[in-house]
């Protein structure tokens, strides 16, 4: 048990609400050198007095509507009334988006045409997921160890076991000792383990790599590293719904032991970042790279929504490099891209009905 | 270093996308950079790297099949055939002096210098009869 629980709740809500913040605060610097806010600009735009207008103009609302969206759920918290908690939550996403329009509204007036040339090397090429097969199964061998572990030790999980607790350590939700009621975690570890095993291969095998000069070998180097990006993040949700499916053997972990792991990834995360950014192509060298073209990122201008969807039927690659934040995002001119967000959003309902008929 | 093999296109070109690939393919094989028997990139890999839809790339290697220097199968890929030269008719001559005189008259046109031009038809020659 902790001692003031709703302090140490709120302490943990500000450290996250800061953590989102200062990536939003980041992320137009994360973006590909020649994309603004969304946008193809000359290279040396964002250097501009103009540019620096922009950044400041969406920052100070950014930040803005994240004083409002806490506030919001600071109200509710502390009145009861969880409309405005529900509200504050939508604001906290919605606000900074809506910042992010308006600079991408305002770049837009500094676009120029990305470069029409497009090149491809001809050479076999052998595209490997980072650390090889056995690092790769690494995770799932983590959920499956598991899942026989509690399987060997059936007769000593308890009848009926706690599998939520409040924010003072007491157990609030129960399950029972059934294959879906012990079983459930394994499950959706899996699930999510296998979206973004497939989303990692996607991005290698889907995606396309943008050229750091007119004729040189392929440079998979950011695929590659997001690719890694993803490994990490699999051997830390593994380990975490392996944690959580113990549970009925464990009793709670208690707060203080999932602090510990939380504030760990946050350093891991600001490492990361910067890291995963060297692996975009450097394109200085670029013989497109003059006064009036721009490289930009293979991608046109009029095929990205709002700056952020990017809706192409006429470009093969399912994957493309974000606009804004740092990874890929899908191709949503694809079918393809559909069905990925439908199994996406699908499947977790699907477990949650099946777990909640079986309470 | 060996300089690795690319094909390059211009979308914003009044000439249709294929064609391009048909074309940059096509000097590629006829300067014997591809070996029989060597399998070319996938149709979607291409498409993917070329920022084209996979159409326009089957319909490129289709296209290069028909001429003789690739074998389509299902589940081998574009495979390079090692062709041999055609023996060329009287009108396939003509035609071709007849396009190399149109495409020099647009040269012109467009401003390139006639000394130029000559030069770049001897080094072509040159690697011809290399």
């Amino acid at each position: 048990m902790i001692p003031h629980p709703q302090l140490f709740a709120g302490a943990l809500m500000l450290s996250v609400a800061a953590l989102v913040a200062w990536t939003f605060w980041m992320v137009p610097r994360w973006a590909r050198p020649g994309i603004y806010f969304g946008v193809t600009v000359p290279l040396p735009f964002q250097d501009s007095a103009e540019a620096r207008h922009i950044l400041r103009s969406y920052r100070r609302l950014a930040m803005s509507h994240f004083a409002i969206a806490l506030a919001l759920i600071g109200a509710g918290v502390f009145s009861g009334y969880w409309g405005f908690v529900f509200l504050g939550a939508i604001w906290f996403v919605a606000g900074p988006l809506a910042a992010f329009l308006g600079a991408h509204k305002r770049a837009v007036r500094y676009a120029i045409e990305g470069t029409t040339i497009r090149e491809a090397v001809l050479e076999k090429r052998v595209v490997n997921l980072p650390g090889g097969r056995l690092t790769q199964a690494g995770p799932f061998a983590i959920l499956i160890a598991t899942a026989v572990d509690l399987q060997l030790r059936w007769n000593e999980i308890p009848a009926r076991f706690p599998v939520h607790w409040g924010i003072d350590g007491h157990p609030n939700g129960w399950s029972t000792r059934t294959p879906i009621g012990v079983y459930v975690p394994i499950v959706m570890g899996i699930s999510i383990l296998a979206g973004i095993a497939a989303t990692a291969y996607g991005i290698r095998h889907l995606a396309r790599s943008v050229h750091a000069t007119a004729a040189g070998p392929l440079a998979y180097d950011f695929g590659h590293r997001i690719g890694m990006f993803l490994l990490i993040v699999e051997y830390f949700l593994a380990m975490t719904f392996s944690l959580v499916a113990l549970l009925p053997l464990t009793g709670s972990p208690g707060v203080m032991s999932l602090l510990v792991i939380a504030l760990l990834m946050v350093p891991i995360l600001l490492m990361l970042i910067p890291w995963l950014n060297k692996g975009r192509a450097h394109i200085e060298n670029h013989p497109a790279a003059s006064a009036g073209v721009a490289i930009g990122d293979g991608t046109p201008d009029q095929c990205w929504k709002l700056g952020m969807f990017y809706f192409n039927p006429d470009d093969a690659a399912l994957f493309v490099e974000r606009r804004f934040g740092v990874g890929y995002t899908l191709n949503f001119g694809h079918s393809s891209a559909w069905i990925c967000v439908a199994l996406v959003l699908l499947i977790p309902i699907a477990i949650l009905v099946l777990v909640s008929h079986q309470r | 270093m060996v300089k690795p093999r690319t094909l390059r296109i211009d979308l914003a070109s009044p000439r249709p996308v294929y064609e391009q690939i048909v074309s940059g393919l096509r000097a590629l094989l006829v300067a014997g950079e591809f070996a029989p028997g060597e399998q070319l990139l996938t149709v979607r890999q291409l498409a993917i790297d070329l920022g084209v839809h996979h159409n326009t790339v089957a319909e490129s290697y289709r296209v290069l099949a028909e001429e003789g220097w690739l074998d389509l199968r299902r589940g081998r890929g574009a495979v390079v055939l090692d062709r041999r030269e055609p023996k060329p008719t009287a009108e396939a001559k003509q035609s071709f002096a007849r396009r190399l005189e149109e495409l020099v008259a647009k040269a012109i046109t467009e401003g390139v210098p006639r000394p130029a031009i000559a030069d770049q038809m001897a080094a072509l020659a040159k690697k011809l009869s290399d």
